[in-house]
């Protein structure tokens, strides 16, 4: 069922159009990442629905009710901003409890939600600090905890692990995603990071110049994206595109580019003659003995367990994941096995899957 | 941090000591004479330590507030008994500077937040009236002020020193409001409280430091104003910086006394920005700071 849903949502500033007839469902209790980068509508999407913008055109509903002209405090939301927009001249316990205090809430249920969020979140012991004397991470707990005491029926994220180093992203990823599997809370959560939103999301929503490119679960979007722009976005090393045409051998079609040659499924949607993008990722090409594509090594980039290795076929870049074990100095010839099963091919001029 | 040689070090304070020196000179100056008699102050050259300090000046300024009979004290050309004088200062600064910033506060706060068409034109014009070279208005001002037989009064004084702050105060409010970031009100407003709420709770006790920094300079600027003090007041209300001319008579000008009563003039607004300090510090590097 879905909780949120927006209808023909439009954004105008003035005589700039940020969003238009935007239609999405946000289902009840699932996590959604609104994905795109800067400027793509994300953020002011977010903030129409927590009533910070107003809405230009369509219609927005949480739980069957329009929110268009509703008041913010009235839309049952909780919302995380990017700077965590705490309090500073409160303590944190003030600032868990603020929303409660202006609820006219009794002190003693106040002290008893406020420790209740504050356990969940180990902020037991920082509950006499002030913002300033807390680290990025506990802050953002402390966000969230203000968020929680709401009890609210949609929570809000925008950007809210941006500010922090690398280790505590990947940390406070899981323990906002641990939160919401306990406290299933419809949650709309923007980032343009597309790790956080694959590692995070029931669904996403992927944006572009204030539109839907796609929208679908994290696998949805890596196995079969939509748009070259999608292929693009998702995955890391990002995936590799080959320029090239269809061409037809003894009736199996076959792609061509300059550098590389190489027969597609026969039940292949795409034209002979048409121009087309293959894209293939990183993970889904293989280091072997002989293979389909001859490259010479230009660089490898170790990760840890893994490699990078960035090969040039011909005028071709190429990057493939191999493991660390694979032997390749710069300079070495190699041959690369392509997976056919995960071959993304995209109409050249629409750059619309095939 | 940089490190520096130990001549580049000693280079730097001397540099710093003369340029102290420079601008307290004068001040120390200014008190000597308070404390000197008047041959010591015509002295060539100047006495600059070592003079028989006296307190002959203060007492005639002050002297009858301190019980002291008028007779005694008062010295020939003029009455220089100043001491109400001071207080009318005292009360028109702090009253003009309460009343002045209690607006720009709210008003700031309105025009850092609240959108309306023309807003940037409405902050411009708010300044464009600091512009105007208030000698301008001085004789209109005086007959309005007749009309509404607010000469000599301190309502009146505090009405116009309040206004003539409000420009400058609000635009330099604003600009510590605008430096907290907005989404503060946005959480705020999420978690349901009204925006006086927001403003009680939340933003004034952020911006306390702009506040106390702007109370200062229009607590000053009252404190010194000389234009409207003498445009607007006739007999029975005098500031300090209007009746220090009264100094200058007709057998000459009483340097002894003007300066007993400069002296003492120094106190207040010293205690004053002594009190707002702490806030004040704050208050001219907020903003400098990641949130």
């Amino acid at each position: 069922m879905p909780h949120i849903e927006f209808n023909k949502i439009t954004k105008d500033y003035g005589a700039v159009n940020v969003i238009r007839d935007l239609d999405l469902a946000v289902e009840d209790g699932h996590f959604t990442v609104l994905l795109g980068t800067s400027g793509c509508g994300k953020t002011t999407l977010l903030r129409m629905t927590a009533g910070l913008e107003t809405i230009t055109g369509g219609e927005l509903t949480i739980g069957n009710q329009r929110m268009n002209e509703v008041h913010p405090r009235d839309r049952d939301i909780a919302m995380v901003f990017q700077n965590y927009a705490l309090y500073p001249t409160m303590s944190v316990r003030e600032n868990i409890g603020f929303s409660l205090e202006v609820a006219k809430m009794s002190k003693g249920e106040t002290a008893k939600k406020v420790n209740e969020a504050a356990a969940v979140l180990n902020l037991t012991d920082f509950l006499d600090r002030y913002p300033r004397e807390l680290s990025g991470g506990q802050r953002q707990r402390v966000a969230m905890g203000r968020a929680m005491v709401r009890e609210a029926s949609v929570f809000l994220f925008d950007e809210p692990l941006s500010n922090l180093d690398a280790k505590l992203r990947a940390h406070m990823r899981l323990e906002i995603r641990q939160l919401h599997d306990r406290l299933k809370t419809t949650t709309l959560y923007v980032t343009h990071d597309q790790i956080e939103a694959m590692t995070m999301a029931d669904k996403i929503v992927l944006m572009k110049d204030g539109k839907i490119e796609q929208s679908g679960s994290p696998d949805d979007l890596y196995d079969r994206p939509a748009t070259k722009y999608v292929a693009d976005f998702i995955g890391s090393p990002a995936i590799n595109f080959i320029h090239g045409t269809i061409e037809a051998e003894n009736g199996t079609p076959v792609f061509a580019s300059v550098d590389i040659r190489y027969p597609l499924a026969p039940d292949c949607a795409a034209q002979p003659g048409q121009a087309v993008i293959c894209g293939l990722r990183p993970s889904d090409l293989e280091i072997a003995v002989t293979g389909d594509i001859s490259a010479t090594v230009m660089l490898a980039e170790k990760t840890g367990a893994e490699q990078n290795l960035h090969l040039k076929a011909g005028e071709q870049h190429l990057i493939v994941v191999a493991d660390r074990a694979v032997p390749a100095p710069t300079g070495q010839s190699v041959d690369v096995r392509i997976n056919t099963d995960r071959i993304h091919l995209f109409d050249a001029m629409t750059e619309q899957r095939i | 941090m940089m490190v520096q040689s130990k001549a580049a070090r000693l280079r730097r304070a001397i540099i710093a000591w003369v340029t102290v020196a420079l601008f307290v000179f004068p001040l120390y100056y200014w008190i000597t004479v308070a404390f000197k008699n008047g041959r010591d102050i015509f002295n060539q050259p100047p006495k600059v330590f070592n003079f028989s300090p006296t307190v002959a000046n203060f007492q005639e300024v002050f002297g009858v507030s301190f019980g002291l009979p008028r007779n005694e004290v008062l010295a020939g050309g003029g009455d220089f008994f100043m001491a109400p004088h001071l207080w009318s200062s005292v009360v028109i600064a702090v009253f003009s500077t309460i009343l002045a910033v209690a607006i720009a506060t709210l008003a700031s706060y309105a025009l850092s937040r609240i959108y309306f068409r023309g807003r940037h034109h409405f902050v411009n014009w708010v300044l464009s009236t600091r512009m105007m070279p208030p000698v301008a208005i001085a004789i209109p001002m005086f007959f309005i002020y007749k009309d509404l037989s607010l000469l000599d009064t301190y309502l009146g004084m505090i009405l116009i020193h309040a206004l003539m702050n409000l420009p400058l105060a609000v635009l330099m409010l604003k600009s510590f409001f605008d430096d907290i970031p907005t989404e503060i009100d946005e959480s705020a407003l999420i978690d349901g409280a009204s925006r006086w709420k927001i403003f009680r709770r939340i933003i004034f006790p952020m911006a306390k430091g702009g506040v106390a920094a702007t109370a200062v300079l229009c607590f000053v600027f009252s404190w010194t104003e000389f234009l409207f003090a003498l445009t607007l007041t006739q007999t029975s209300l005098k500031t300090v910086p209007v009746v220090s001319s009264t100094f200058v008579t007709s057998v000459g000008t009483a340097w002894g006394n003007m300066a007993a009563l400069g002296t003492a003039a120094m106190v207040p607004a010293f205690i004053f920005i002594l009190l707002v300090q702490k806030q004040l510090v704050r208050g001219l590097t907020l903003g400098s700071l990641k949130q």
